[in-house]
């Protein structure tokens, strides 16, 4: 019974943290392609095999865990890094359940580029992210998870908000499913995994934030001496301390198949939700004005967000945790 | 990561659930006064008796000597069974014990430790006085040494079931030329000594269960000093981190039945718009909200008191515990008192007579009492983000 790292997975942690920082700094972000997926970026997060960690060696997997899954996902999160990596780990997933190996083992060796695909019931078109160079799509329809051949879609290109992703629109409707399964079991990674992704960058915005308190003054002292600007910060520390052990508990969950998994990942994913929206904010509000120009980073994380609390679910989980029953010990 | 519970958690836990089915008492707790008191003292024993007190203290000190994750499931039973709370024991179990434990002499161990896991004596606090609340270090209340005693004169506030109490937690000043946390000691004082005046106040729910204590000449033998003479601040700053650690276990996991027992509530009560509460979407978005925020805390709980834990001693996180479960506990009481609408309204100074309204006062009792959510966020700032200090 333990929710902190044991060594194996600090392993992980600090292996996958490193190599972000060293070779996907978010300053990358503000370079001429503003940090977007592509084909070499995906090969070399091919070589460190983040594309197959929950899949099983027989499945053309590393043999690691969803855990481990998560807390790389956590690192993505907080680095801003490429948020492809969840269509693509996704789409493996699809294709190893649906007895698909050869497509699974091209997904996990970096040879496909995935776009995940969201209904909007505003709109009778689909919308895609991560849709620049994308052979694939992955959506959730009626109880499957499909990965959809996007070889004769018309993909009309979009602005997002957050430019480190690219996003379109296309009509899914005509277009080859070349592998499919049972969608629960993926909507629940899915949910995990943005969940994960939300709560590093609740834990990088207070860090963030923190850092900047110690060293800004106004009214000659340091502005993390006032507490007008200390107690939303320490806010902002239990907000990610929560959601982080929840989501910890979540992947545990499912990586042991406990019967009360799913409503874990939907509660972590609404922690996760809360916690991120709330901490983006404070970041911005409590840097002042610097924070809303182009040149700080604040932004950025506050625009990721908005993206990943849509995304696998923000009010549909609230639906759905109050239906469910913890389990029982 | 793991949540496997070992084939021996799984067999306390049996045990404790059988034991519990067959022990609960079957008489409910008086809402409060001598008898509730009493009432918490009893069920101590049986507990003591039956090898269920002091899960996780050390076997040498009369604890079982078990793991904090059994101390736990023990927890987890009893509320599954809405079992008694520690009431007016809570004191003794969760402060004056492992404060003892980890900074008493030995003659004080083998003195005390027993007479509490027993239920024999009922202990309270003595910090906070009318000057010195969120300002702990500003305590007047003097210990002048005297032969082989210290000499107390002054006053304290907010003491709970003082009126019940053996002993009492005191923290006085003992070098009248310190300032701050300098200067301060932490003492036994017997509230059976003379010189000691209990004035009772009464609180906004109607209830009398803190005082106002004043001290004349109260004199303490100097062997009741625990720590050093002028060591006060220390030992009452490992007595505040245990009051944040475990203390609140109970408390989080009776808020996980409570959003249970409000849901069902919700399908059963009308809103102002005649809809009933469960099909109003944002009333079901917070109760949603809520349920998450209670499966977090027994993620948090986990991750307190979880196998690679060494420590006895809770560090900073015990105030990021407190600050989540008490803010979590206060927009559970927000939302019940909306949800319940007139029914609010109806109260008559007494527990018993609306729980909901009890908890909606109750609440601001939580973000006050042990370290307000401000001072807890001045923790969180200093010694988890290392901020630079504010005072």
């Amino acid at each position: 019974m333990d929710l902190e790292p044991n060594p194996d997975e600090q392993q992980t942690i600090d292996a996958a943290s490193h190599f972000l920082r060293k070779s996907l700094p978010v300053h990358r972000l503000r370079g001429a392609d503003e940090g977007r997926f592509n084909p070499s970026l995906r090969a070399q997060l091919a070589e460190l095999g983040w594309y197959g960690m929950g899949l099983s060696e027989e499945q053309g997997g590393f043999g690691l865990s969803v855990v481990d899954e998560t807390l790389v996902f956590r690192e993505i999160g907080r680095s801003l890094g490429p948020i492809a990596v969840l269509g693509i780990s996704l789409a493996a997933k699809i294709a190893a359940n649906a007895g698909r190996s050869e497509l699974a083992a091209s997904l996990i060796g970096g040879e496909l580029s995935v776009a995940i695909a969201v209904d909007d019931p505003n709109r009778e078109t689909a919308l895609l992210f991560e849709v620049e160079g994308a052979d694939l799509a992955m959506r959730l329809q009626g109880g499957q998870a499909q990965l959809l051949s996007l070889k004769n879609a018309t993909i009309t290109a979009l602005p997002c908000l957050d430019k480190s992703v690219s996003m379109g629109r296309a009509d899914l409707g005509g277009l080859t499913c070349i592998a499919e399964t049972a969608a629960a079991q993926i909507e629940i990674l899915g949910r995990l995994h943005a969940a994960a992704m939300l709560v590093g960058i609740c834990e990088a915005t207070t860090h963030m934030l923190a850092e900047y308190a110690k060293i800004r003054e106004t009214f000659g002292r340091a502005i993390g001496s006032y507490q007008a600007v200390r107690h939303p910060c320490a806010d902002m520390a239990v907000r990610g301390f929560a959601s982080r052990a929840q989501l910890f508990l979540a992947a545990v969950s499912v990586r042991d198949d406990l019967p009360d998994a799913q409503m874990q990942v939907d509660a972590a994913k609404a922690l996760a939700n809360e916690a991120a929206t709330l901490n983006v904010d404070s970041n911005i509000q409590l840097h002042g004005g610097i924070a809303t120009t182009d040149e700080h980073d604040a932004h950025l994380y506050m625009k990721r967000a908005n993206l990943l609390v849509r995304l696998f679910g923000s009010r549909s989980v609230l639906n759905s945790i109050l239906l469910a029953t913890p389990a029982q010990h | 990561m793991d949540l496997d519970y070992s084939d021996d958690d799984i067999a306390f836990r049996a045990q404790a659930r059988e034991w519990l089915t067959r022990n609960l008492p079957s008489e409910p707790r008086p809402p409060e006064g001598h008898a509730a008191a009493e009432w918490d003292c009893a069920w101590q024993r049986k507990l003591s008796q039956a090898g269920f007190a002091g899960i996780n203290w050390p076997k040498e000190y009369g604890g079982a000597g078990l793991s904090g994750v059994k101390q736990v499931i023990w927890f987890e039973e009893l509320a599954r069974v809405n079992g008694p709370h520690q009431g007016a024991m809570g004191i003794a179990m969760n402060h004056a014990g492992p404060t003892l434990i980890f900074r008493g002499t030995e003659a004080q161990k083998s003195f005390y430790l027993p007479k509490i896991l027993n239920g024999e004596t009922i202990w309270c606090q003595g910090f906070s006085e009318p000057g010195a609340g969120s300002d702990l270090a500003a305590v007047k209340t003097r210990g002048e040494i005297d032969g082989d005693h210290l000499v107390i004169n002054g006053q304290k506030m907010w003491t709970s079931n003082a009126h019940h109490a053996t002993y009492q937690e005191l923290l006085v000043r003992t070098d009248p030329d310190s300032k701050r946390h300098k200067g301060l000691t932490w003492i036994i004082c017997d509230m059976r000594l003379p010189g000691i005046e209990i004035r009772p106040i009464k609180n906004m729910m109607g209830e009398r269960h803190v005082n106002m204590l004043f001290y004349d000449n109260v004199r303490i033998p100097l062997e009741n000093v625990v720590g050093n003479m002028g060591e006060g601040w220390s030992v009452a700053m490992s007595t505040l981190a245990f009051e944040r650690g475990i203390y609140f276990v109970p408390e989080q996991l009776s808020l996980i039945e409570k959003v249970g027992v409000l849901t069902e509530l919700a399908r059963n009560t009308r809103l102002e718009t005649g809809k009933l509460a469960i099909e109003d979407e944002s009333i079901v978005h917070r109760l949603a909200l809520l349920k998450a925020k209670t499966l977090a805390m027994r993620a948090l709980c986990i991750t307190t008191v979880g196998s690679s834990r060494q420590t006895r001693q809770p560090g900073p996180e015990g105030s990021m515990v407190k600050l989540y479960v008490t803010t979590v506990y206060k927009e559970l009481a927000a939302l019940a008192a909306d949800l319940i609408g007139w029914d609010f309204m109806s109260y008559a100074d007494d527990r018993t007579s609306n729980r909901w309204t009890y908890e909606y006062m109750w609440s601001w009792i939580l973000t006050i009492a042990g370290g307000t959510s401000e001072i807890q966020r001045e923790i969180i700032a200093d010694r988890v983000l290392e901020l630079p200090r504010s005072r």
